[in-house]
């Protein structure tokens, strides 16, 4: 083991823990970490397959009477499957326009010298510092002025200014390392600047576009309170995250329901994320960098 | 709103469910035994699908299959949505403002029906009931009162459940109670201070926890709070607005020994370890379903928990008592409310409504004897029809007779200042509830935050008629004809009803 | 060339504001109306649905500085701050350094799990941390009761002093993943051969961590609690889900208070959204004005050391 001859410090301890012991230690421990790290999501799982009378009955992670009646319920009576077309409609929706336009922006902010730049960043800035939750009745106002009150469409715009300008920096801090020759070229080669940023500076920032496809999707996918208030009045096009309240009634709480519909409304964004991590982590890795 | 399932009913249901939303029947064939609603002539084509809402619950479980055979009949679709209260209170008002409010609606419960009708945002229901006074003289005394449904004599707010409910009973584990020896305790009988203070102790001491409530909820402190005061022979409200006022001082009065003495109560079982150990993080629908798997001996709360536990929890032997009086000769005192219709379910027609027409035939229908047995049918206790004939005729178990029984028994109507003067309305609107509410201030007590009993009930006395004295008078700024002189009544028999001809001699 | 006035510099970039369009759209609609929207309601006596509301200038504001409860909210979004944020910290930047070691079979395994609750829904979370911690037959409290650290049932969110420190919990666990793979990014920039290179100088792992890599990511640092930080005043769902701010406020955060008012009135009560916008604009500049507070004191200090290694 070269690690030993060279070395010269080794001690009693540093024969036994070898490298491969060290890691397998270390694997164990971290799977052991892990499987507590993750217990409430698999409990909820577990939950959603067990009946109501027993979720409170302190009976394990295996169901005395496992039933899918929960399912049943989420999908016949609530109506899951449609919250999650809608749901999926949104998200999607929200992540292509945010995506798109705070790469725009991150461009011209991270690159381009443009009188009052500054201005706009430090403008940009001040506003994460304002908390949100209240700003619900003007974005209704707006969007009702403009007849989108109770629509689909509606929500999936509102639901992209949450998040655009953490997107926006995230892009700008990529694009200020980006170095100047690759656009130099195609600008000589007679692109214009609308191919230049489509064909060869968007592709180079994939890791941020995945990043941001990521976090917005989780936003968009888990927002609450906006989809509430759009879609009041139209039952059909709520999406899951209020979906799963209609099991919280004032009377009454099916909780096997709703951990029937929260497991409904987990898995794709989980199936998502593990797709993507890879990309998402380096993506971080440059945006942060900037 | 979802019901607990057997197992044979969710089978019919996912083979009946073929429609986007399946409002499906329910299992029991009883609930509606209408074979037809009686519907108007001359119904327009409906104007895209009929949506209701109101706070759900039991009412809600009826309304919904109801509404279901109705759309059937009358040949239109049918939305029910159920909130409960709190999201009801944030997301009526936005959908008012976006245009995306239900055809009919019941208001938030701190909203005053005359708030609603300065704002626009309901219209009459008298267009809409075909030969609407005939239909009207059908309903019991008290139903249409000026300030309250009816503005201008114009009615608004169409009525179909009765408030003469026991809202908070102590409701207890019947084993239990029998093996601790308290079996004499029923509907009759009811506790007092002392008896349950010890029964509770000696459930605790046997295993189980004594007392259990709904703790997470601010409201569930003050309301328990005021029953008992009110059975120690406090003369107050209990909701909203009302709630701790002494109609017959006109003022706040949470400081009278009455209300000392069931806080006292309350932090008694405290201090005796009686009291379930994690009461501050259950909603009021968590403790209730607590008690069916024996987390809790006894649960102070309202009629509703009947007909639930009886579908959620068949074997669960429980009984239903009085709220606890001091001592014997306070057995008779009674609970107050303020009018004989029950006012948070009354249901409004939106002035945007699409098909306002469809709402008034299946309001009228509700309001006719076969509407409201049907309704007695399903409601029973908890959200009891406004009919009083017709509850012999409905199908009661022995639980929700006893409540309704103790309701017609116990409960009293009181003085109410909106009824006696319109302008009372402004200054409603005008009231800013200082942030500690009664609710908030027991919780506190109980947790320990606050300590001093007297000292934090008047605190909170001399915080709510100030917010009153400063309503007002901002209210006679914008031109109201109100003074506190409009909250005293002289006149009042506690013991009895306040009614019309009271009204008449002020 | 530095001399070319403004119009025609703008005139020169116009594309560049073309650019700016879609993103520019959004971020004035739904970030800066709501923001001036709020402002100006802040001015109003307004509850947000009525037809009447009325001007009272800077009443509310006043109203507000002798609120109790909105300093103790205040206090508590701070409080919540400093607990969540140096904890998520550290944890991450362990778990990050631990699971860089691209030999560590599984890693990739392992990073998914520690994120995964960052992707379950605020709803979802809610409902199950109800369900396990509750105080009837949970199995977080069966667990401390079989293994003998308590007697009687704990109630984690209903209890006033352990209810701020359970939500704490609640909020790293689900965030620590975020805060992690943050790292995780840092540590990429650390080279290879600087690993290679301290091994073969016989550098122990435990000493090439303090001595090599933290210092190397330590100005990632300042990012990532600065991120870290906002996101901690923004935890709002998370607390009106479980426990809406009680009992009896002792969980009441600034977010919550501000919902609390602009919506969700106790009984009697009506909303009042022109205060609670108020509210909102008051904590806003104030987080604003002690960032900048930090942000200078960290630069005078910094300017003070080297000052003083110049010396």
């Amino acid at each position: 083991m070269p690690d030993l001859v060279t070395s010269s410090n080794f001690t009693m301890w540093d024969l036994f823990f070898t490298q491969k012991r060290k890691r397998l230690i270390t694997s164990i421990l971290l799977a052991a970490f892990c499987a507590v790290w993750v217990y409430p999501l698999i409990w909820m799982v577990s939950g959603s397959f067990k009946p109501n009378s027993e979720l409170f009955q302190g009976t394990g992670l295996i169901p005395d009477s496992p039933t899918f009646s929960n399912y049943g319920r989420a999908c016949a009576e609530a109506n899951m499957q449609r919250y999650f077309v809608n749901t999926l409609f949104v998200t999607i929706g929200s992540v292509v326009i945010t995506t798109f336009s705070s790469a725009l922006l991150g461009y011209v902010l991270g690159r381009r010298p443009l009188p009052g730049k500054i201005a706009i960043f430090g403008l940009m800035v001040f506003t994460l510092f304002i908390p949100q939750g209240y700003t619900i009745i003007p974005i209704i106002q707006l969007l009702t002025m403009f007849g989108l009150g109770q629509s689909l469409w509606g929500l999936m715009i509102a639901t992209c200014g949450g998040s655009i300008v953490v997107f926006t920096l995230l892009f700008a801090g990529y694009f200020t390392q980006v170095p100047k020759e690759l656009e130099e070229a195609s600008r000589m080669d007679g692109v214009g600047p609308f191919k230049t940023f489509w064909y060869v500076m968007l592709p180079l920032a994939r890791p941020v576009v995945v990043t941001v496809v990521v976090l917005q999707s989780l936003q968009a996918w888990n927002d609450f309170l906006l989809p509430l208030v759009v879609t009041l009045a139209n039952p059909k096009m709520r999406t899951l995250s209020v979906g799963i309240y209609s099991f919280k009634g004032e009377h009454y709480i099916d909780w096997g329901g709703m951990t029937a519909a929260s497991t409904i409304a987990i898995v794709p964004i989980i199936i998502l994320f593990l797709i993507l991590q890879r990309f998402f982590i380096d993506g971080l890795a440059g945006a942060v960098k900037g | 709103m979802l019901e607990p399932f057997k197992g044979l009913v969710s089978r019919r249901k996912f083979l009946k469910s073929s429609t986007a939303f399946s409002v499906a029947t329910f299992a029991s064939p009883s609930i509606i035994n209408a074979a037809n609603f009686m519907l108007p002539t001359g119904l327009p084509a409906p104007n895209g699908p009929l949506s209701w809402l109101d706070s759900g619950g039991r009412k809600g479980k009826f309304h919904k299959a109801a509404l279901a055979d109705y759309g059937k009949e009358a040949g239109i679709e049918v939305i029910y949505d159920g909130l409960p209260w709190s999201e009801l209170g944030k997301v009526l008002p936005l959908g008012i403002r976006n245009g995306s409010a239900p055809d009919t609606f019941c208001l938030p419960n701190n909203m005053e029906g005359a708030v609603a009708v300065n704002e626009n945002w309901v219209q009459p229901i008298e267009d809409y009931i075909q030969n609407f006074q005939e239909w009207k003289a059908g309903f019991p005394e008290g139903s249409f009162i000026e300030g309250i449904n009816v503005f201008d004599g114009v009615t608004y707010g169409c009525p179909y459940g009765g408030q003469r409910r026991y809202d908070d009973a102590v409701l207890f584990n019947q084993n239990l109670m029998n093996e601790i020896g308290y079996n004499h305790i029923g509907a009759t009988r009811g506790f007092t201070y002392d008896e349950m203070r010890d029964a509770a102790a000696k459930m605790t001491k046997a295993g189980t926890p004594g007392i259990i409530i709904g703790g997470k909820a601010a409201w569930r402190w003050s309301t328990a709070a005021t029953h008992l005061a009110q059975r120690s022979g406090a003369t107050v409200g209990t909701w909203g607005l009302w709630q701790g006022m002494n109609f017959e001082k006109g003022e706040y009065d949470y400081a009278s020994d009455h209300y000392v003495e069931a806080v006292e109560l309350l932090l008694a079982m405290r201090d005796d370890g009686s009291f379930f150990p994690g009461v501050n993080s259950l909603i009021p629908p968590q403790a209730r379903e607590f008690m069916t798997q024996g987390a809790a001996g006894m649960i102070i709360q309202g009629p509703w928990n009947v007909p639930i536990w009886q579908d959620a929890a068949p074997n669960f032997n429980f009984g239903v008592s009085p709220v606890a009086a001091p001592n014997e000769s306070a057995f008779g005192n009674p609970l107050y409310n303020p009018s004989l219709m029950q006012t948070g379910n009354l249901m409004y027609i939106n002035r945007q409504a699409k098909n306002p027409e469809y709402v008034g035939g299946y309001l009228r229908w509700l309001g006719t004897l076969e509407g409201q047995v049907a309704y007695a049918n399903v409601g029973t206790c908890a959200d009891p029809a406004l009919f009083p004939q017709v509850l012999e005729q409905a199908k009661l178990t022995k639980p929700e007779r006893e409540m309704i029984e103790m309701g017609g028994r116990l409960v009293r109507i009181h003085p109410n200042p909106s009824v006696r003067n319109s302008d009372v309305a402004k200054v409603a609107v005008a009231f800013k509830q200082p942030t500690l509410s009664s609710g908030h201030a027991i919780q506190g007590l109980f947790t320990g935050q606050l300590s001093g009993i007297r000292d934090t009930l008047q605190g909170l006395t001399d915080a709510r008629n100030k917010a009153l004295d400063d309503a007002i008078a901002k209210a006679k700024t914008d031109g109201a004809k109100v003074d506190r002189a409009d909250f005293v009544f002289s006149n009042w028999n506690p013991s009895e009803d306040y009614g019309p001809s009271q009204y008449a001699e002020l | 060339m530095k001399n070319r006035n403004i119009a025609s510099r703008i005139w020169e970039a116009r594309i560049d504001y073309l650019f700016l369009i879609p993103g520019g759209i959004i971020f004035s609609a739904f970030i800066i109306f709501p923001l001036v929207a709020s402002f100006y309601y802040s001015t109003l006596n307004w509850s947000g649905f009525s037809e009447l509301s009325e001007f009272v200038g800077l009443e509310n504001y006043r109203e507000l500085l002798q609120d109790e409860f909105f300093y103790g909210a205040f206090k508590r979004s701070f409080i919540f701050m400093l607990i969540t944020v140096p904890v998520q910290m550290m944890l991450g930047l362990v778990l990050a350094i631990i699971l860089n070691n691209k030999f560590l079979k599984l890693s990739t395994l392992f990073r998914a799990m520690i994120f995964l609750p960052v992707v379950a829904p605020i709803a979802v979370i809610s409902i199950v941390m109800a369900l396990l911690l509750s105080p009837f037959n949970g199995p977080i409290n069966g667990l401390f009761q079989s293994l003998g650290v308590v007697s009687g049932a704990i109630d984690f969110l209903g209890s006033p002093q352990l209810v701020l420190w359970s939500l704490a919990g609640i909020f790293i666990w689900k965030w620590t993943g975020l805060t992690m793979v943050y790292w995780l990014a840092a540590l990429q920039t650390v080279p290879d051969e600087l690993y290679e290179a301290a091994r073969l100088d016989g550098v122990k792992t435990w000493q090439q961590i303090i001595y090599m890599v933290i210092p190397i990511v330590a100005p990632f640092a300042i990012v990532i609690s600065l991120i870290s930080a906002i996101h901690a005043l923004n935890v709002f769902p998370l607390v009106q889900a479980t426990t809406e701010g009680g009992p009896y406020f002792s969980s009441e955060v600034m977010e919550v208070y501000i919902f609390r008012t602009a919506f969700a009135p106790s009984s009697g009560q009506f909303p009042r959204l022109g205060y609670a916008s108020a509210a909102g604009v008051l904590f806003g500049v104030a987080v604003m004005g002690l960032t900048l507070l930090q942000v200078m004191a960290a630069r005078s200090t910094r300017k003070r050391r080297q000052e003083a290694e110049l010396a």
